[in-house]
């Protein structure tokens, strides 16, 4: 299937800005498990890291992965989100626990990780 | 420069196919929301790297459901990579072997049968090789992904029962060089320290480790370690590429390929010189060497490294080497509190890999930064078990379980009277090394080879050559693995294996670190534990060839059932009588205590007792090493009783610069080197079968550097021609200020045709070790086209 360049850049950053809406919003309690409504991808542009989009559509955030511990280690996208089938715009926090098993446990109840530890740069607190 | 991602991605778009033949890379929609609902979580290591990350599987209705790392591991804190996270995947595969699978002529297609025609099969025609050709016309080529157990029996059988030392494995290819310099310079293969260090230094030392991708959840500690003492702790990056691994550097050293000894010899220099060595550390502990024999004075040292001043080191180094970055590379080495050295393939896969491993130990050996916290010589090894199954358990040719020399006759025999088989049964020679064992393939020489859970026809350097061998009609080949692979392709009989978790058994990690990984799912339709194919094989073996010592080495593990009491027992044969007294002591660390500790046990570990502790964090410090305390010649807090040095002495060599065996010239301009990225795995049988993994990294690509690109005409994404003296690739361009100029550096996981890069490799090796220089050959580039639609590949298998 072909597909118009400047379409698909449009397609990229009206989804992942609406995502941004949700991610960056207040420190307000942010829901887990959000599916994502990602723009359609041929099967050859799902054969390319999610950063390397995002590097141009959302460079804020880019960044702000790329600067945290998570960008340091190669944390990838995928780990948190999901890959194209079964994104999350917002992750299930229970994929922290499988790095972060001790702190996710000890987090106070009713608290998301995101709370305390912005997401994508993943600083001590906020 | 060039095209930007986006412009890239434009063009790519516009070529792309509405499908991506060849390979399955779909999720299930709803997999995630059951991820974390298991009905029990069952302990074990991760399959993957050397590091050693503890994980736990959860199972719900007997199936697989998701990995999470454990909190309490010394190893990793509960930190997984994306694979270690993932590799659950792989236990339900559709591309999993189930059955048995045979074909007379490698012409044939493979057609299954049952396990008691494969096994007859395997066990009649090695047992015609040996009566036809003799015993050193059979060989084992084994892994370092392989349990302890497994090679320890498959070795058992071929040594004491065939009566062959044809007994390889993979770890031959990447850590033959560090077992050459540990045992050289320390006289004792394996790291004296632990990860542990790494809290503890305050000048880290990156040689040839792209460790950010290659064992990212080590460096996360490292990357932590700095970010957290931003001023204090200095980190140095020694590499001809710039990597990930670069992001967390102070300064980055970056040397033409090949070019490290004299950069090595240069720091060593420097420290003499300004008088930063600790003399009474050298004065106690260590003597100076020309040869194994011969040895020489301090001075003779001083004068021998006159040749590697910063300034000459500079102009041979090149790239971005001044002789104001060796001082203070040298200076930050010496000076720091603790120096901790890490380094893996970029040293160890040289046609000099031993001598840059001495010159390594060298530095650390004259500032005395070795033996106290934080300070250490430490060699990373890429496979889960390489040094726990193929360096302690006797998976190489020249090597016993024990760290015993096959040559030495004191030694083969305590193995001999160990297995209750008559003395004279295991040969005095040493068997093939790897690249001997090979090319004994080409020439016909080797009839029967079994091939566990590795894939040579990817991974040996010069493939082409090596394949020809394999292909042979004359060579019975047996693959065990569990998923097709390009080595699969050129095999007579494939026998499917049961994975991890799906069986019990032990990995050894790269900080002398045993770790039980215990059996919480069955394997897939008729696959098998290893251990259960060779105690059976070797019974059809004892009667074809009508030898009951072949039934004797396996007498023992005769009527155990094969999830647990076998790997048991074998396990415990090894540990308690084959680790007796050896620097490898494992006595104390039984499954009982493997199964009690969150994180397995470090060797020595004599007692019960001790093991229960964990075993033992520093090597040869008194008080620390139980081992230090038995083997105390005097009052000294260090006791350097390792096998290899009878003056119990630590060795500084004199060793001058050498440069790789091919070097660029007009007709191959170009340094090829070859690694890892971090999605995938070594030849991408596993990973490639995970689907985030296989599309975060679906191709190789060749890196040029951006000078290099322009002068050439590449843009990223172009088709480039990567041509040797010995093949080609044709692979797409990542234009990236990564190589230094002059090298271009490519990814070796990938199966395709086209961009299997060992195709391209030089197969010269390390004389000492036998270790292949696959870091370094010289090529030509040239761009043929512009993007093209590529498709991830994989090998499979027709029946």
């Amino acid at each position: 299937m072909l597909r118009k360049p400047i379409f698909l850049a449009a397609l990229l950053s009206m989804g992942v800005l609406a995502a941004c809406a949700v991610e960056k919003g207040p420190s307000s309690y942010s829901p887990s498990g959000v599916k994502a409504d990602h723009p359609a991808l041929s099967e050859a542009e799902k054969l390319t890291p999610c950063f390397e989009c995002h590097k141009e559509a959302t460079p804020e955030l880019y960044t702000e992965w790329y600067q945290s511990g998570h960008g340091l280690d190669s944390v990838r996208c995928f780990q948190c989100h999901g890959t194209y089938e079964n994104m999350k715009r917002v992750p299930d926090e229970a994929v922290c626990s499988v790095c972060h098993s001790g702190e996710f446990h000890r987090k106070p109840a009713g608290t998301s990780c995101w709370q305390c530890h912005p997401e994508h740069s993943f600083s001590a607190h906020k | 420069m060039g095209l930007s991602r986006r412009e890239f991605i434009k063009r790519t778009a516009a070529l792309t196919a509405a499908s991506c033949a060849g390979v399955s890379l779909t999720l299930p929609q709803a997999e995630e929301a059951q991820a974390f609902d298991a009905d029990e979580w069952v302990r074990g290591s991760c399959r993957l790297c050397g590091v050693g990350c503890r994980v736990e599987l959860g199972v719900k209705n007997g199936r697989p459901v998701a990995l999470r790392g454990v909190p309490d591991s010394k190893t990793n804190f509960g930190y997984l990579c994306m694979k270690g996270m993932l590799f659950y995947k792989l236990m339900g595969h559709p591309d999993r072997l189930t059955k048995p699978l045979y074909r007379k002529s490698k012409k044939d297609k493979f057609k299954e049968i049952s396990w008691d025609e494969a096994l007859d099969i395997a066990a009649r025609e090695f047992a015609k090789a040996v009566k036809t050709h003799g015993s050193d016309s059979v060989a084992y080529y084994g892994s370092g992904q392989a349990l302890t157990e497994e090679t320890y029996l498959f070795q058992k059988v071929m040594r004491g029962g065939l009566r062959t030392n044809n007994v390889e494995g993979n770890p031959r290819l990447c850590m033959a060089s560090a077992v050459g310099g540990y045992l050289t310079s320390f006289g004792a293969d394996e790291p004296i320290g632990s990860y542990a260090d790494i809290e503890q230094a305050t000048c880290f030392f990156l040689i040839g480790s792209n460790m950010a991708e290659a064992h990212p959840v080590l460096f996360r500690r490292v990357m932590r370690r700095k970010l957290d003492n931003k001023d204090a702790v200095k980190v140095i990056n020694a590499d001809p590429r710039i990597s990930p691994t670069s992001r967390v550097a102070d300064l980055h050293l970056q040397f033409e390929p090949g070019t490290d000894l004299a950069l090595l010899n240069a720091m060593a220099y420097v420290i003499i010189e300004e008088g930063l060595y600790d003399e009474k550390f050298i004065g106690q502990y260590t003597t100076f060497r020309m040869g194994k024999k011969e040895e020489v004075s301090f001075e003779e040292y001083r004068s021998f490294l006159r040749d590697y001043t910063p300034e000459r080191a500079a102009a041979i180094c090149k790239g971005n080497i001044t002789p104001d970055k060796i001082r203070t590379a040298a200076r930050w080495f010496a000076k720091s509190n603790a120096t901790m050295s890490m380094w893996t393939m970029g040293i160890n896969q040289r046609k000099r890999g031993v001598w840059a491993n001495n010159l390594i130990h060298n530095l650390h050996i004259i500032t005395g930064q070795l033996m106290k916290p934080g300070a250490d010589s430490f060699s990373l090894t890429g496979q889960p078990n390489a040094c726990g199954g193929v360096r302690e358990g006797g998976g190489l040719c020249h090597i016993l379980p024990g760290h015993r020399l096959v040559k030495k006759d004191k030694l083969r025999h305590q193995v001999e009277d160990l297995w209750g088989i008559p003395r004279g049964r295991i040969p005095a020679k040493p068997g093939y090394h790897t690249m001997a064992m090979f090319t004994a393939v080409n020439q016909g020489k080797i009839k029967a080879i079994w091939i566990n859970c590795t894939s040579p026809a990817q991974s040996l350097p010069n493939a082409d050559l090596y394949r020809k061998g394999m292909a042979r009609e004359d060579l019975f080949m047996v693959v065990t693995d569990i998923f097709p692979t390009k080595t699969t392709e050129l095999a007579n009989l494939v026998l499917p294996t049961a994975f991890h978790f799906e069986k019990t058994g032990v990995y050894g990690c790269t900080e002398r670190r045993s770790q039980l990984t215990w059996k919480a799912v069955d394997p897939p339709g008729e696959a098998k534990p290893e251990v259960w194919i060779v105690r059976e094989w070797a019974l059809r073996l004892a009667k074809e060839l009508d030898d009951p010592v072949i039934a004797k080495c396996v007498a023992p593990f005769v009527g155990k059932e094969e999830q647990y009491e076998l790997p048991e027992a074998i396990w415990n044969e090894y540990t308690q009588k084959l680790t007796k007294g050896r620097d490898n002591d494992l006595r104390g660390a039984t499954y009982r205590v493997l199964r009690q500790r969150p994180d397995g046990v470090q060797w020595p570990a004599p007692t019960e007792e001790w093991a229960l502790k964990g075993g033992t964090y520093k090597k040869f410090v008194r008080g620390m090493d139980p081992l230090a305390d038995e083997h105390a010649k005097d009052e000294k807090p260090y006791q350097f009783y390792g096998p290899a040095h009878p003056d119990k002495k630590l060795w500084i060599w004199l060793r001058p610069h050498k440069g790789p065996e091919e070097m660029p010239d007009a007709e191959f301009p170009f340094y090829l080197s070859t690694g890892r990225v971090i999605d995938q795995w070594h030849t991408a049988s596993m990973t490639g079968r995970i689907p985030e993994l296989m599309r975060a990294n679906p191709y190789a690509y060749v890196e040029v550097n951006p000078r290099d690109a322009k002068r050439l005409g590449i843009s990223p994404g172009d088709m480039i021609l990567v041509e040797s003296r010995r093949g080609r690739n044709l692979l797409p361009a990542k234009v990236y200020e990564g190589p230094v100029e002059g090298m271009v550096f490519v990814y070796w996981y990938d199966q395709h045709e086209d961009r299997l890069i060992n195709r391209v490799t030089k197969d010269a090796f390390d004389p000492g070790s036998k270790e292949p220089e696959f870091k370094i050959c010289a090529c030509r580039i040239k761009r043929v086209s512009g993007p093209k639609v590529l498709k991830p590949y994989l090998a499979s298998i027709t029946t």
